[in-house]
């Protein structure tokens, strides 16, 4: 597996005091939240910071981890050494409420959980005998066409499992989700005793998914409406015309009025995504210019100088 | 190992008990009960022990409880910031609706 360097991952000296670790961590996990953060890659940051927080804030696995010597670099390959941390702790205490995550969609890394075993963010609280499983949370993306139809996916999962010898491992397993039509983006969805299996008696913990649904290059989302800009030339704005236009159910026929201004919407009512009630779908119009390329061309625009009383700066005054 | 579950969403309505969300968070009860005299769930029933949160308020009391637990600021300051992070978002997409809209008019569409 691979090392990780837990000082480097928080921009902290090996020598950083409990009270400047603190500090760093509120300052790297505010702008790395994934509710709140836009920084690329902000999910797989804050696990970082997560799980080198839980590592750092901690005197005991701290003195641990210092243990391992400053000579290796992240990414370098690790292998714990036989004794590891045989005086210290944290070791036998595998129901420990871990530190500040909880997620079972948020596990830390093979090297954290070689270093320290169960204490990793999927050891809360709780007896070990006969209690229900745990609730576990993952996301899946989907395209908007998929939003709009529904459909069934198949998800891979990894979850962490604890083996005879009491050290954590990760296994992949498949569920098999059927996305139903209308689906929102945010949206929970919850596979009943799809999470952690019981333990003993109890019974098996939920699955829930959050929904998000992936950019269109066409579509622009907000709830279960879609916006469309749509092209039209001037003689369509300014006659009226019938054309085709595309929705999530397939290209329809549309009118565009008389007098039409480019920014006006236009509503397809129920041509948004499935629901109760179904969204809309709007179509904002953009009047395309046909380009002055030829003779013929600009020889029509020069009639349009000429015969037209037309003043786009009339509203600005003198 | 591999298994393949078959599994149907059962999204009940859309609405989840106060137990279920508690359980599923995790989040104090507390919490929730707080959160909805801040407005920003409004959860069905009479009696809190009744109470029934919609499948997006959930989600919102998902991120509420994350933002108490990842970043210390307490109910209002996670009241404040879900109700802002929403603002955003709106205004997001509204900017990539106007977007288009000087691409495609600009030729580019």
């Amino acid at each position: 597996m691979e090392y990780r360097d837990y000082y480097q991952t928080m921009g902290v000296a090996r020598t950083a005091t409990a009270d400047e670790i603190k500090k760093v961590y509120r300052r790297l996990a505010r702008k790395y939240h994934p509710d709140v953060s836009k920084e690329k890659n902000a999910e797989a940051k804050f696990k970082e910071v997560q799980e080198a927080y839980e590592v750092l804030r901690d005197p005991e696995k701290r003195a641990a981890y210092d243990q391992l010597g400053n000579e290796m670099k992240t990414g370098q390959e690790f292998r714990p050494p036989p004794d590891w941390a045989r005086d210290f702790e944290f070791r036998g205490r595998p129901q420990e409420r871990a530190g500040p995550q909880s997620d079972a969609d948020a596990q830390f890394s093979d090297f954290f959980s070689s270093l320290f075993g169960g204490a990793g963010s999927f050891s809360q609280a709780g007896e070990a005998r006969g209690r229900g499983g745990r609730d576990h949370h993952a996301r899946v993306d989907i395209d908007l066409d998929e939003a709009f139809r529904g459909g069934a996916r198949t998800l891979e999962l990894r979850r962490p499992q604890q083996t005879a010898d009491g050290s954590v491992q990760m296994s992949t397993h498949a569920v098999k989700v059927t996305i139903p039509p209308g689906v929102t983006d945010g949206q929970q969805l919850r596979l009943q005793g799809q999470g952690e299996p019981a333990q003993g008696a109890g019974r098996a913990g939920d699955l829930y998914l959050e929904v998000h649904i992936r950019p269109h290059k066409l579509y622009v989302l907000e709830g279960r409406d879609v916006t469309v800009t749509l092209p039209i030339a001037p003689w369509e704005a300014a006659l009226g015309a019938m054309v085709t236009v595309p929705t999530l159910g397939g290209p329809v026929q549309m009118r565009i009025p008389e007098q039409a201004r480019s920014g006006q919407k236009l509503r397809l009512r129920g041509r948004g995504l499935p629901g109760e009630p179904p969204g809309d779908e709007y179509l904002q119009l953009s009047i395309a210019l046909p380009p002055a390329d030829s003779p013929q061309a600009r020889a029509f625009y020069e009639q349009m100088r000429r015969d037209l009383a037309f003043d786009p700066r009339a509203n600005f005054g003198s | 190992m591999d298994r393949t579950f078959e599994a149907q969403i059962t999204a009940e309505g859309e609405w989840l008990s106060v137990t279920q969300v508690c359980r599923a968070t995790p989040i104090d009860f507390a919490v929730v009960i707080e959160l909805a005299e801040l407005g920003v769930v409004s959860p069905r029933g009479n009696e809190p022990q009744e109470w029934q949160v919609s499948a997006r308020e959930f989600a919102r009391l998902r991120t509420a409880a994350r933002l108490i637990r990842d970043l210390g600021v307490n109910v209002s300051g996670a009241a404040l910031a879900i109700e802002l992070l929403e603002a955003r978002r709106e205004l997001e997409a509204r900017l990539v609706v106007l977007e288009r809209f000087i691409q495609v008019s600009a030729g580019g569409g």
